[in-house]
């Protein structure tokens, strides 16, 4: 066959294109994982889930949780005591922790740890900041580590975990004006976990790449194939992930795969998903503070209009544990005996008429507002728009964004009158969700946005946080998360199950509610 | 040269009435940046101490004022999302979306304008309305479905195009000049780098510049058929003129001045259609950037971002009316 030199040109650069276009075959010991970066890399500044999928891997806490249910397994810490008022915890360090540069964690590095979150006072920092005083953490020795609280807190050793130890010998050369080094940190890493970060290749929003660190303390005898390299890179949309995930070109995705991709991505050669139910309750909100959600019987009108079983059956396609409570059904202080609101037209409509004759604003236009990026907020708010409108309830879905909605939570009168959202795991203990969704002194924050006041429920609420023993602290949360459903406050839907798509390379993936899974070091490569 | 200054002294003017309108259009929307900065968890005292921290607590009017005087000395604050130099963390992103965009708008006017001539030359027979239809789809299709569609045949079904991203990992970008990698990979001499780069811009750009296409054919179009009725085109006919000499030269360049400021016009609406084309196939731009801005009522990128894409216009539309009194003549001479 005789080729013109631009036949021959045209045809070396398409045999050019397929090879670069092809999916660059998995490298090996390298996993690329899609799911979001944390805002910036400041484990002290940032807490949220994609903050847990990056810090468990390349920070160390004191006590870390693992497996689901979370227990809280001693980590740094190799044991901690605690005095019988609550007020004292003494924390024993283990030995032969190093930080990434080799130097050895001690126990002044804990303390500057702990302080450094109080002082930034950012996300972290909620726990502790009404309990304890920076000067109250001490080392009297270089592996005790002594703090001593304003007043006992139930949940201090749950939130325990809350806290990356950082290296002050990395930070301090690099603060500037008192700032603790935030600048810095936030593009950097000074950690002693598992991975390291190459700083160079961090561009928010978009990459990271992660090494794996071998003198962890922990050490790598129980996992002969480890990840050596992890490339985060940020898949923005859906559907790319799950394309990239099919094709090989992605080992990793996010752990809120949509259901319908379930299928699909199951009966491929290469990857799996992973079903793991999680702690992260979906609620739809009420504002109590405004007619006509200050009104019970209003309240129980809307509970009952919702279609539960459609909503999980159908448009979530059965992966989500129908969950009537505030509560995770998974852990304690869950009460079992919890009243339950089933979808009933009919009752919503006697609902509705009582609260009707007691004045309430029943024919008032109603507005919901969803998190317009996240689909499933739109489709609860519109298959309970069709329902309401069937018994002649006016429900406007209006688009908005996580930072508007609760930037306008902070007032009775400019928080929308429902909206919808998740409540995950920021730690792990009733106090996460019960108790900061429902005591009116969080009233303003986003997670208490109900605007609900309810003093016996104040007073129960407080008293759960103000002791250490589990036991009854169990029983207050349960009673005050039964008086809590009992007044309808807001209209609970399901607890996740968390969906994420995995190469099938990767084997021994551990789920845990908190960081999602995202914890690099257990998984092995075949 | 005094008219290219004489515009960009213009454009300065415009520019301040573009950031005034954009900071309190900002102020406006309710969403607090105390509260994102604070995070999930924070409590009603951290916001206050936080927004006290940041200025967020001032007057408007000695907000602006500051941020003002930090952007007259180039200073762009640092995001409040990634708590790092917006300036810094923009200007490594423009490169990508530049390149995307030129690349989608060389693709656009050389797909554009013959086919634009050829449907004029055709006129209401079978090429001039297939061609019509075509351009007519092409501005009404969503740009997420094709991109969607072009990924699923070119990436999935033959494996001949990368999926997503800009270069594949493991390839070092060549160090500068321009930062646009198909420039510098050839300034460097490194074919693979630029084949990898190539590969991997194919799909963005063409879901990019298929409107712009589709509306530059259509200019060129009108523009190619209201000439060909004029007098000199009747001469040059009667002169026996060879027929391809006289469309593509005398016809065209008498043509293509409303298709040109089609094409300066266009600039822009590709860098703003670029949001969605960078989301779906990863384009590390800035429309990923700006997007996240958004949704974290991230004033300082957002600022930053509405300011950037200005003087990109301004840039835009002075290159445009040197192009125009280039082909014509008769405009130098008005100016």
């Amino acid at each position: 066959m005789d080729l013109t030199r631009r036949q021959a040109g045209a045809l070396s650069l398409a045999a050019m294109l397929a090879t670069a276009g092809r999916a660059s075959a998995a490298q090996a010991g390298t996993i690329v994982r899609s799911d979001g970066q944390p805002q910036n890399l400041d484990p002290h500044q940032i807490f949220d889930v994609p903050m847990m999928g990056y810090a468990l891997n390349t920070y160390d806490g004191l006590y870390r949780y693992e497996g689901n249910p979370p227990e809280m397994q001693p980590w740094l810490a190799e044991s901690h005591t605690s005095s019988p008022d609550g007020l004292t915890w003494t924390f024993t360090l283990r030995k032969g922790a190093k930080f990434h540069d080799g130097s050895d964690v001690t126990a002044a590095d804990i303390v500057y740890s702990f302080q450094r979150v109080l002082a930034l006072g950012k996300a972290p920092a909620s726990a502790f900041l009404p309990i304890l005083k920076p000067a109250n953490i001490t080392a009297p020795d270089a592996t005790t580590v002594k703090f001593q609280l304003d007043k006992p807190y139930g949940p201090f050793l749950a939130a325990i975990p809350i806290v990356a130890i950082v290296n002050p010998r990395a930070i301090k050369p690099n603060e500037k004006a008192n700032d603790w080094g935030a600048t810095w940190l936030a593009s950097n890493e000074a950690g002693s976990g598992a991975y390291k970060l190459d700083p160079a290749s961090y561009t928010p929003i978009e990459r990271l790449d992660l090494q794996r660190f071998p003198d962890h303390f922990y050490g790598w005898k129980d996992n002969p194939k480890p990840v050596e390299t992890v490339l985060y890179r940020l898949a923005h949309e859906t559907s790319t992930g799950v394309l990239g995930l099919m094709n090989g070109s992605i080992d990793m995705t996010d752990s809120y795969l949509p259901t319908d991709q379930v299928e699909q991505i199951q009966s491929s050669k290469s990857a799996r998903v992973e079903k793991s139910t999680s702690m992260r309750v979906f609620v739809i909100r009420m504002n109590n503070a405004k007619p006509p959600f200050d009104n019970l019987n209003a309240r129980k009108a809307f509970a009952h209009a919702f279609n539960y079983g459609g909503f999980i059956t159908d448009i979530l396609k059965g992966y989500a544990d129908r969950d009537g409570t505030p509560m995770p059904n998974t852990l304690w202080g869950f009460p079992k005996d919890a009243a339950l609101y089933e979808y009933d037209l009919d009752k919503a409509k006697d609902y509705m008429k009582k609260a009707m004759a007691e004045g309430a604003p029943m024919k008032r236009p109603v507005e919901i507002h969803i998190q317009s990026q996240l689909e499933q907020t739109n489709q609860a708010a519109q298959l309970f728009q069709s329902d309401l409108q069937s018994i002649g309830i006016n429900l406007k879905v209006v688009g908005d964004t996580w930072a508007n909605i609760t930037s306008n939570t902070a007032k009775a009168d400019t928080t929308p009158d429902m909206w919808i959202h998740w409540v995950s795991t920021y730690f792990v203990d009733p106090e996460n969700w019960v108790g900061q969704m429902y005591d009116s002194q969080f009233s303003g924050t986003w997670k208490a946005s109900s605007w609900y006041k309810n003093p016996a429920v104040d007073d129960m609420l407080g008293q759960a946080r103000g002791q250490v023993d589990q036991g009854q602290r169990q029983a207050l949360y349960e009673k005050a998360t039964k008086q809590i459903v009992d007044d309808c406050v807001d209209i609970w839907v399901y607890n996740t199950v968390e969906l994420r798509g995995l190469s099938r390379r990767i084997s021994n993936y551990r789920f845990c509610p908190v960081g999602s899974g995202g914890e690099i070091r257990w998984m092995q490569l075949t | 040269m005094s008219f290219i200054l004489r515009r960009a002294l213009l454009a300065i003017p415009s520019l301040f009435g573009l950031l005034v309108v954009t900071f309190l259009m900002i102020h406006v929307s309710p969403a607090d940046p105390a509260t994102t900065l604070a995070g999930d968890n924070a409590t009603a005292e951290q916001i206050a101490r936080i927004r006290h921290q940041y200025g967020l607590d001032q007057p408007l009017a000695v907000q602006f004022v500051r941020y003002v005087a930090d952007v007259a000395q180039l200073d762009f604050g640092d995001s409040q999302y990634s708590s790092r130099p917006v300036a810094t963390d923009l200007l490594g992103r423009l490169p990508a979306t530049l390149e995307l965009t030129l690349v989608a708008l060389i693709l656009a006017t050389a797909l554009g304008i013959p086919i634009g001539v050829v449907a004029a030359m055709h006129h209401n027979r079978w090429p001039d309305i297939t061609l019509r239809l075509l351009s007519v789809a092409g501005v009404a299709v969503a740009t997420f479905w094709l991109a969607i569609m072009l990924q699923m045949f070119f990436s999935m079904r033959l494996g001949w195009l990368p999926l997503r991203g800009r270069l594949t990992d493991g390839l070092a970008a060549p160090a500068g000049p321009t930062g646009l990698l198909l420039v510098d990979s050839l300034l460097h001499g490194d074919l693979t780098v630029f084949t990898d780069a190539f590969a991997h811009i194919v799909l963005p750009a063409a879901t990019l510049a298929l409107g712009g296409i589709a509306t530059i054919a259509r200019f060129t179009r009108a523009g190619v058929l209201d000439t060909m009725s004029r007098d000199f085109v009747q001469y040059a006919r009667a002169t026996g003129t060879p027929r391809q000499r006289l469309i593509w030269i005398y016809v065209l360049r008498n043509s293509v001045l409303a298709a040109v400021s089609q094409i300066g016009l266009l600039f822009g609406g590709l860098i703003a259609g670029s949001v969605v084309v960078e989301s779906i196939f990863d384009w590390p731009g800035i429309g990923n950037y700006t997007v996240q801005a958004i949704l974290t009522a991230d004033s300082k990128v957002l600022l930053a971002v509405t300011l950037l894409i200005g003087v990109i216009y301004a840039v835009v539309n002075i290159l445009t009316d040197l192009a125009q009194a280039a082909i014509d003549p008769r405009l130098r001479e008005r100016r």
